[in-house]
């Protein structure tokens, strides 16, 4: 008896070491004998850093937060803010946007315009090297720019910003052309010929964007599959590299990039980065110091509107719902779109719910947006207001509306976000309208992100709470999406008149700058006329950000942050 | 013995080959595909990207190339993560999170034993009052409500810990997610081994072992933890399980970049490889715990005899 | 007295009757009466069972109580304090309709007007007090800010008893009719786990042989599946709602009643009373409605009740993560996944809920505790 309990007792002895066994496995990874010492001290860690890290410096440090991982770094691939941010941070076009968004040199040191406007010629620096020491040349941004349009590389963005811009670029995607075809061409190694479809104004601001950035071919092909996976796998040739990254890291740094043409201007040693995405959880951090900027949700606005290093700054996202008008039928009724989009408060929506810094959006292009060549008035302040709340006029459309589709009741799906956020816009939405128009039951659907897209995709949805940022500085972004068929559309929009102006814009017109900023006011009244969309808000972003952080730009598009130019201050 | 053992690991390769086809077949009904994008790809670019992650087969051609994957323990490649096989993502993500499981296991276990000693030893007591609210109120309150509490007192208010993140080797950061995980271990087995203390404690040995003049301590630690403790094993099983229930919002409040954090962000984004993959892992995971716990029960107390048949 | 020493004159003969020596002495009870006895007893379990009963009859009267409905939205009232009648004059309850903050500035001045300036520039309505006067560096000086914020609306009138969501939605109302969602997904999911787990035990267990090695095979590969994973692989599919929850709860949870309905007809059926109903030739059906289930009403009752909070915990999970309920409609979990992101300058909006919560999982918890011990024929005394 007692000497098979002793033995259970070894067992149990056993069992338990297994268990501690498991638990230091866990520990492997670090110093065996570092943790005993860590955990007596926590309690002024957070205290000390802080205060420790700023005496250190003038040391140009800075500590960010990134919302989530960089889905990718091949520059042919990216399609998102993310990307774009830290493509735009550690390589370098023809073109960057300095602090008023005008073009700063790039690689490019100058370029020529033919007089028909189809022939651009890009004068390139010889002093400008990839991380390995290659030099960049014209081949490097012929060969990105063929990979971006090359069906075998499968890239959403190379056709979508290529397309009947650079000559053939539609050609060569589908596959009828050779990518040879494409309108670029290497004269030598430092210039950089590229032949257009149409006069595109617009096609100053593209050489700035991530798709259009070079690549390095000999070391893309080398890499293969694994090209731009991590940092190893990767080449810079702007004012940073990215550090201690792989496609899934949740922390990574940013340091100067010695290589760097231009690496005397850069003040920044280092930024580190870390994935957030509790905007709580950011502010606890700015609080204690270790990180020197972080968004706020409306809550957080409420509690550090106040604050000293509380800044608003103004985005030219805008949101709409999109009316599809291909599923639910009644959606094509005229009067039925009219009474939804005015039929919901907006500024309580963006005071409230929102509460950082967003304004109303009355139109489909943002406030503080291209201007006209003439008068240098915005876009918005010409257009003025062409969707606003209005429950009278709203209920005035609705009746109507009922009248014509022959019914008293009506029911109709709203897709949006499952954000915390966008779900209380979604709850917010459907209540005003129901409560606005009588008869009238909204079911919701909240969907991530990627099935929204998909679901939009497949035009299977009714109404769709959807935004645009622009891909570049000039009207066509916006109101090229609702062409009909267009690639964006997908709702069933289609109004020839609006398609005619659009597509003059692009050609016929391409040339008389005044002309071709009135045909897109022109398409922008029908787009309301015909009441296509229901805009609701223009975005802005509510931050705390230390005054450490000088000099950083926040761009319109492509890449958020410009830091090329930043420093720490103080 | 052999037999039951072979028995019992077929059953779990029927099991998780059950688990594949099920998540795989479900997946294929949802809507979204690596082509989700806000601009549409060319039929011929559909091809290529539909080519790379193998979903231009018909149906069952793609279920059984996944099976012969998983077979060679390749789980594809994610969606989100451009050309990342599921594997790698997994095991990136698999540190915090065994760190954090493992110690809240360890110690959990370990102050459930002791709470529910001291409750069995002054039964009927304050102390035992006391511990039985504590274990009360551990297996009642959702883990999710203790991590913001936590957070916000000790974290926010005194600045004793960090707020969240992860700093691997770096203790500190631990603390917190531990404490939250392991509060709902610590009271089940401080429950357990209560009732079983008393169970153990009234039995007939253990008069005998008083009547022979064993002072309490004795009787306590050697004749009645011993034979307590023996049950718990089969309690700690489910318990590792339920470590990865709490695990998903934990790691999501702490910010930790661990294997949850992953799952629910996979879900968000419809990276099914991942999210197949991370089921997998986690199916495999369970069910190698409860075998093992279900063997080294065996071992322990003769008293369960494994034959193969009826239990 | 003396123990050992008994005057002998004590003791007296009893008398011997054959006819009283089988008489019990105490009133005879049946197993069930004794179970009621003891649970009738056990004071932290009747006390559960009142407190549950309020919480079921609260979450059927609770949302008709004001006049705020669920989804009644005015972002014009948004985020309001509590505030009760009577209550409303006592601060430190919390019920006084007033939000109160620490504001930090260079000196008391700064930090007063930043005071003022977060609660919508009204000085008239919002009580400044002093708590750091500071030295002129930034951060020094802090006021404690007391921002009145019904008086300074209008709506003196107004009391909203929890406070005001987001979406001015009255969080009472919000509450209990959350409360009431999280239960009756907690109770049908129990129901549907009883009904399939105790069918499927039963016959399993009762017809033994190859009917029940074939249904214990199914039950063996279905209880390998973390049940984590079917919900959430069932979640994802399904679209979201009450419907899809309750399924995704129920499509493995029914195996574990069904293993324990299994054990234990198993162990009955091979005794006495059943061998002889079977002799006497009652049908099956008969046999299992009649004299099996009633031996089982016990470990059933506990089971289930073990199972209700099991599930009100898997919904607010779920919700928490953001695979729950459909809204506008609410239920605890996700009023604690809302109240959470403004846990530290609206704590109301999650504290409530989660109190809530809270108290119905100890309250199943401890009945159950209650009814185990009831049922335990150890523990009657």
């Amino acid at each position: 008896m007692t000497k098979s309990k002793w033995s259970l007792l070894l067992v149990l002895g056993l069992v338990l070491s297994l268990f501690l066994a498991a638990c230091s496995g866990g520990d492997d990874e670090e110093p065996a004998e570092e943790p005993e010492e860590n955990t007596e001290e926590p309690a002024e860690e957070p205290a000390e850093e802080p205060a420790e890290e700023p005496e250190a410096s003038g040391e140009q440090v800075l500590n960010f937060i990134n919302g989530d991982t960089i889905p990718t770094m091949d520059s042919s691939m990216a399609t998102d803010e993310y990307a774009f941010q830290f493509l735009g941070a550690t390589m370098e076009g023809l073109y960057r946007l300095d602090e008023n968004q005008q073009l700063a040199e790039g690689i490019a040191i100058e370029h020529k315009v033919s007089d028909d406007q189809l022939t651009w010629t890009f004068t390139l620096r010889e002093d400008a090297k990839w991380s390995n020491g290659d030099p960049v040349t014209a081949h490097d941004f012929v060969y990105a720019w063929q990979r971006a349009v090359d069906p075998a590389t499968g890239s959403e963005y190379g056709p979508y910003m290529m397309g009947g811009v650079i000559k053939n670029a539609t050609a060569v995607n589908t596959g009828e052309l050779p990518v040879e075809d494409l309108g670029v061409k290497a004269e030598g190694d430092y210039t950089l010929v590229v032949e257009l479809e149409n006069p595109t104004p617009y096609f100053e601001s593209l050489t700035t964007f991530g798709t259009f950035l070079p690549l390095n071919q000999a070391f893309v092909e080398e890499k293969g599959d694994a090209y731009a996976t991590s940092t190893e796998n990767l080449l810079f040739n702007g004012p940073f590299t990215l550090d201690n990254w792989e496609s899934t890291a949740a922390e990574w740094e940013l340091n100067k990039n010695p290589n760097y043409w231009d690496a005397d201007t850069v003040q920044l040693e280092k930024m580190t980065y870390v994935v957030v995405k509790d905007p709580q959880v950011g502010v606890d951090l700015y609080n204690q110091g270790e990180v020197d900027r972080t968004g706020l949700s409306s809550d957080l606005v409420d509690q550090y509107s106040t604050h000293d290093d509380y800044v608003v700054t103004p985005e030219t996202s805008v949101f709409y719902f999109k009316m599809n008008q291909t599923r639910n039928e009644a959606l094509a009724n005229v009067n039925l779109r009219k009474a939804l989009s005015m039929a919901f408060d907006k500024q309580a929506l963006v005071d409230t719910i929102l509460n950082n810094g967003s304004i109303v959006a009355n139109g489909l292009v943002p406030a503080e947006f291209s201007t006209h060549p003439e008068t240098g008035e915005t876009f918005r302040e010409i257009n003025g207001d062409l969707a606003v709340y209005d429950v009278a006029k709203a209920q005035e459309h609705w009746e109507k509306a009922k009248e014509e589709l022959g019914v008293d009741t009506l029911e109709i799906e709203f897709l949006g976000g499952d954000t915390e956020t966008s779900k209380l816009m979604n709850e917010y939405l459907k209540n005003q309208l129901e409560s606005n128009l009588e008869g009238l039951t909204v079911t919701l659907k909240q969907v991530p992100f990627e099935q929204r897209l998909d679901l939009d995709t497949n035009m299977d949805y009714d109404l769709q709470f959807a935004g645009w940022g622009p891909d570049y500085l000039d009207p066509n972004t916006w109101l090229s999406l609702w062409v009909t068929d267009g690639g964006n559309n997908m709702m069933g929009y289609s109004n020839a008149e609006y398609d005619a102006l659009v597509e003059s814009a692009a050609t016929d017109l391409a040339t008389d700058p005044v002309a071709r900023y009135e045909a897109f006011l022109e398409a922008e009244k029908i787009l309301f006329e015909d009441a296509a969309i229901a805009p609701v808000y223009q975005s802005a972003m509510a931050q705390l950000i230390s005054p450490k952080v000088q000099g950083v730009f926040v761009n319109p598009f492509g890449a958020t942050y410009e830091y090329k130019w930043a420093s720490v201050g103080e | 013995m052999t037999r039951y053992i072979l028995k019992r690991i077929l059953y779990m390769i029927v099991t998780l080959f059950v688990i594949a086809t099920i998540s795989f077949f479900l997946m294929k009904m949802l809507p979204g595909s690596p082509l989700n994008a806000e601009n549409k790809l060319t039929e011929e670019q559909q091809e290529i990207v539909l080519e790379k992650y193998g979903l231009n087969d018909p149906i069952p051609v793609q279920y059984v190339n996944y099976i012969a994957g998983l077979v060679k323990g390749d789980m594809g490649i994610s969606f989100q993560f451009d050309s990342t096989p599921v594997t790698k993502i997994i095991l990136d993500r698999i540190g915090p999170s065994a760190q954090l499981g493992a110690q809240a296991l360890v110690v959990g276990v370990i102050l459930g034993v002791l709470l529910g000693l001291i409750a069995a030893i002054f039964h009927n007591g304050v102390l035992d009052f006391t511990s039985t609210i504590i274990a009360v109120l551990g297996t009642s309150i959702p883990s999710f409500v203790f991590a913001g509490l936590l957070q916000w007192v000790f974290a926010v208010n005194l600045e004793m810990f960090p707020v969240a993140l992860w700093e691997s080797g770096d203790l500190s950061y631990t603390v917190l997610p531990t404490i939250a995980l392991m509060i709902f271990p610590m009271a089940t087995c401080a429950r357990f081994v209560r009732t079983e203390m008393l169970e153990v404690l009234g039995s007939d040995y253990i008069t005998t072992a008083r009547a022979k003049g064993i002072g309490q301590a004795g009787v306590v630690f050697k004749h009645g933890l011993r034979n307590a403790l023996i049950p718990l094993v089969t309690v700690i099983g489910p318990l590792a399980v339920g470590l990865m229930t709490g695990s998903l919002v934990i790691e999501q409040i702490f910010a930790i970049p661990g294997i949850g954090e992953q799952f629910v962000k996979s879900i968000t984004v419809n990276d099914y490889p991942t999210i197949m993959g991370t089921t997998l892992f986690f199916s495999v995971l369970f069910i190698a715990i409860i075998l093992v716990i279900d063997l080294l029960y065996g071992v322990i107390d003769p008293r369960i005899r494994i034959t193969g048949g009826e239990k | 007295m003396d123990k050992n020493n008994i005057p002998k004159e004590l003791f007296k003969p009893i008398e011997r009757k054959e006819d009283t020596s089988e008489k019990i002495s105490r009133p005879s009870r049946s197993f069930g009466q004794d179970a009621r006895r003891t649970l009738l007893k056990n004071i932290p379990a009747m006390l559960s069972l009142f407190v549950l009963l309020a919480i079921v009859v609260f979450s059927i009267i609770g949302p008709g109580m004001n006049e705020y409905g669920y989804d009644d939205q005015d972002l014009s009232r948004a985020k309001m304090p509590p505030r009760v009648p009577g209550l409303e004059n006592i601060s430190w309850l919390g019920f006084d309709g007033t939000l109160t903050e620490k504001i930090e500035g260079t000196d008391v001045e700064d930090a007063t007007e930043k005071a003022i300036m977060r609660f919508g520039n009204k000085p008239d309505f919002t009580d400044i007090e002093v708590v750091e006067q500071g030295n002129g560096t930034k951060g020094s000086a802090e006021v404690k800010a007391t921002f009145h914020a019904y008086d300074a609306k209008g709506m003196d009138d107004t009391y909203f008893w929890l406070g005001t969501d987001g979406l001015g939605r009255d969080q009472w109302t919000r509450i209990w009719r959350g409360t009431r969602i999280s239960l009756i997904i907690g109770i049908v999911a129990a129901l549907i786990d009883l009904i399939i787990g105790v069918t499927y035990g039963g016959i399993s267990g009762y017809f033994g042989g190859r009917v029940d090695s074939f249904m214990q095979r199914i039950i063996e590969i279905l209880v390998g599946i973390p049940n984590l994973v079917v919900i959430f692989l069932m979640l994802i599919v399904l679209d979201p709602g009450i419907t899809s929850i309750i399924l995704a709860l129920t499509i493995t949870g029914w195996t574990g009643m069904a293993r324990i309905v299994r054990g234990e007809v198993m162990k009955l059926k091979n005794q006495e009373f059943v061998l002889a109903a079977q002799t006497l030739g009652t049908p099956n059906r008969k046999i299992i409605a009649g004299h099996l289930l009633p031996n089982m009403t016990g470990i059933i009752i506990i089971n289930t009740m073990f199972t209700v909070p099991g599930a009100i915990f898997f919904e607010a999970f779920l919700s928490f993560i953001g695979l729950g309920i459909l809204p506008p409609e609410a239920s605890l979990g996700s009023l604690i996944d809302l109240g959470f992101d403004s846990l530290r300058i609206y704590p109301y909006l999650l504290l409530y809920p989660a109190i809530l919560i809270s108290i119905i999982m100890i309250a199943f918890n401890i009945l159950g505790d209650g009814l185990r011990d009831a049922f335990d024929p150890k523990m009657h005394k």
